[in-house]
């Protein structure tokens, strides 16, 4: 895939709507243009676009830790529920 | 209603039940230290321009995640939040680093800031809704 097919993917993700990875997409975009400009070095750059994908991981880890809260108070209400008829 | 309730139970998979009942609960000191890495991360963004303190803040910052990593791996049940604190901490370690071959551009440290500052607030987020 070349840099120009990348960034035009980044391009359809920032625009696509998404709350969340919308601006990511956009902000990844940023980091890209101001590589192009020689406002960081490749290795500075491939450090930042690594921590993109660390917070890829932090996304994907509190979604998992965001849906067992919601199954808690569910769980919790139904208990209350039962134990309340 | 209690019969609904016992009915809509086992629809749910036993593992995301059991996952869902065991977690960790709200732990104040958790917290706290993820509310001041955000807290510090936002502050230390604007020292970038200053070499030094810029180094000064960035060994802080690992330190005070690096912490936080650890305080997040002894906590029973918590491999998600252990997860997104090793990523985390993998950020700031990474600006620390860059500091023993200097220069470092004030643009790399921002841009590291805004991602530790980006990440400190989706975990407080979620931390904060956990069952109190």
């Amino acid at each position: 895939m070349t840099l120009v097919e990348i960034q035009h993917q980044l391009y359809n993700i920032a625009n696509s709507g998404d709350p969340v990875f919308a601006d990511f997409a956009s902000q990844i975009n940023d980091i890209v243009e101001q590589a192009k400009a020689g406002q960081m070095t490749p290795q500075d750059t491939a450090e930042i676009l690594r921590d993109a994908q660390r917070q890829l991981v932090i996304l994907d880890s509190m979604n998992a830790l965001a849906f067992k809260e919601t199954l808690n108070t569910c769980i919790t209400g139904l208990i209350m529920i039962a134990g309340a008829v | 209603m209690k019969q609904l309730a016992l009915l809509l139970v086992p629809l749910l998979s036993s593992c995301a039940i059991y996952d869902a009942v065991t977690m960790t609960g709200f732990d104040p000191n958790e917290y706290r230290i993820i509310t001041e890495i955000r807290v510090d991360a936002n502050h230390y963004k604007d020292a970038c321009a200053n070499p030094l303190l810029a180094q000064v803040n960035a060994v802080a910052m690992a330190r005070k995640t690096d912490l936080f990593e650890a305080y997040s791996e002894q906590i029973p049940n918590n491999a998600d939040g252990y997860k997104a604190s090793t990523s985390l901490n993998e950020i700031a370690q990474g600006l620390a680093k860059r500091y023993d071959t200097p220069p470092v551009s004030p643009l790399f440290c921002k841009l590291k800031y805004s991602s530790i500052e980006n990440s400190a607030r989706v975990i407080q987020h979620t931390i904060g809704n956990r069952p109190r």
